[in-house]
């Protein structure tokens, strides 16, 4: 039987070390790609999240509610990839890397070529309106999925999704 | 951005996985266009190896043991006390004793409770107080009670307005609010505030001997 994350927590809490194992693993599998998307590389992004199990570790006996320990951690790893992304991102400019040229024919190339462009002009976007876009477009939840593990309004996080979309369009006009 | 530059109402509702319905062709075909070039993006996500739990408790592991342990927690949590009836009038005469030694004083939250007159410098007697009509349960916690949401219930007075006094040892310490056993707050009249740094805020009050330093 699968442990809780509640009862992982408090038997880590009372000495049982290694048993956080357990939320490392589960954790790093239900957020990696969250992490790697609000970072824009992997390797940092997997530096960002040992910090973040680090951190967490640490504090974990500040973690009031054990059963909701993800939703604690995401908030933890999320503040960190913010973080990460600052530190090793210089603001790039997708306007000033040339559109492939009208006559492509190598459709797959070309997707290929806008699914790095949309990884650069996310740098374009405030962490709030990247952390909804990923949510929506890579985690997949649904805006009231969103709103309680943000524990912002349905409305606002639409108009971060909206807003972010905006500005890619905006800024990847010439491949659309 | 001009609104050229934007989608229209009916294109982010597409993107948000409605149907198109009477979606411009033009339009539809770059909202098309977007998705495809997002979903190219996405695939190519791979989420860190499991090596990375390896080096996680490594780490942990290398860490000196966590004082935190089971004798520690029960060292450092509050107690239940259980009393034998016969103790009771015993236990409340010497409350009312010590209580009537600390001379309480009411004022806005977290103010001196004690007018300097606290048992010893080490401990003052702190008054934390929070409007709040529409709560059913208000308690108290911060780092002087491990962070339990409910070690420190307040009581309810006239006006919707919460209370509670505590004795606190000099030093710094940050506390929420904590409204129906489940929402978090600052004291909305603290003047210092940190960032908790798991995505809340604390209130942070600094005792000193003769009182209440900073709130």
């Amino acid at each position: 039987m699968e442990l809780s994350d509640g009862s992982v927590v408090r038997r880590v809490l009372d000495g049982e070390v290694e048993l956080y194992r357990v939320l490392v693993e589960r954790y790093r599998v239900k957020f990696g790609r969250h992490a790697v998307a609000l970072v824009g590389d992997r390797d940092a992004a997997a530096d960002a999240m040992q910090e973040a199990f680090i951190r967490a570790y640490d504090s974990l006996d500040r973690c009031r509610e054990p059963d909701r320990f993800g939703s604690w951690f995401y908030r933890i790893l999320t503040n960190q990839c913010h973080d990460t992304r600052d530190r090793i991102r210089p603001h790039a400019d997708v306007t000033e890397v040339d559109p492939p040229a009208a006559d492509a024919t190598d459709a797959e190339l070309e997707r290929s070529e806008l699914g790095r462009m949309i990884d650069v002009a996310l740098d374009e976007l405030t962490p709030e309106q990247r952390e909804a876009f990923v949510m929506k477009h890579v985690d997949g939840h649904s805006y009231e999925e969103m709103a309680e593990r943000t524990g912002v309004g349905v409305d606002a996080l639409k108009m971060r999704v909206h807003r972010a979309r905006d500005t890619l369009r905006q800024k990847l006009g010439a491949w659309l | 951005m001009s609104e050229r530059d934007r989608f229209g109402a009916n294109a982010h509702r597409y993107l948000d996985g409605a149907p198109h319905g009477d979606l411009a062709p033009e339009e539809r075909r770059e909202a098309e266009r977007l998705l495809g070039a997002v979903q190219a993006w996405t695939e190519g996500l791979e989420p860190p190896t499991a090596a990375l739990d390896d080096a996680v408790m490594a780490r942990i592991r290398a860490k000196a043991p966590r004082r935190a342990d089971r004798g520690w927690r029960w060292l450092v949590r509050p107690q239940p006390i259980r009393l034998r009836p016969v103790w009771v009038p015993l236990a409340a005469a010497a409350a009312l004793a010590f209580w009537m030694l600390a001379k309480p004083e009411v004022g806005p939250g977290p103010t001196l409770a004690t007018d300097g007159a606290a048992t010893t410098v080490d401990t003052v007697f702190v008054r934390f107080q929070l409007i709040a009509p529409d709560a059913q349960v208000v308690s108290l916690a911060g780092s002087f009670s491990d962070w339990t949401a409910d070690a420190y219930p307040m009581t309810q007075e006239d006006g919707g307005v919460w209370s509670i006094t505590l004795p606190l040892p000099v030093g710094e310490h940050q506390y929420q609010f904590v409204i129906d056993g489940e929402r978090w707050i600052p004291d909305p009249r603290s003047h210092a505030l940190v960032d908790d740094g798991f995505g809340g805020t604390n209130s942070v009050v600094i005792v000193g001997p003769r009182g209440v330093v900073q709130s």
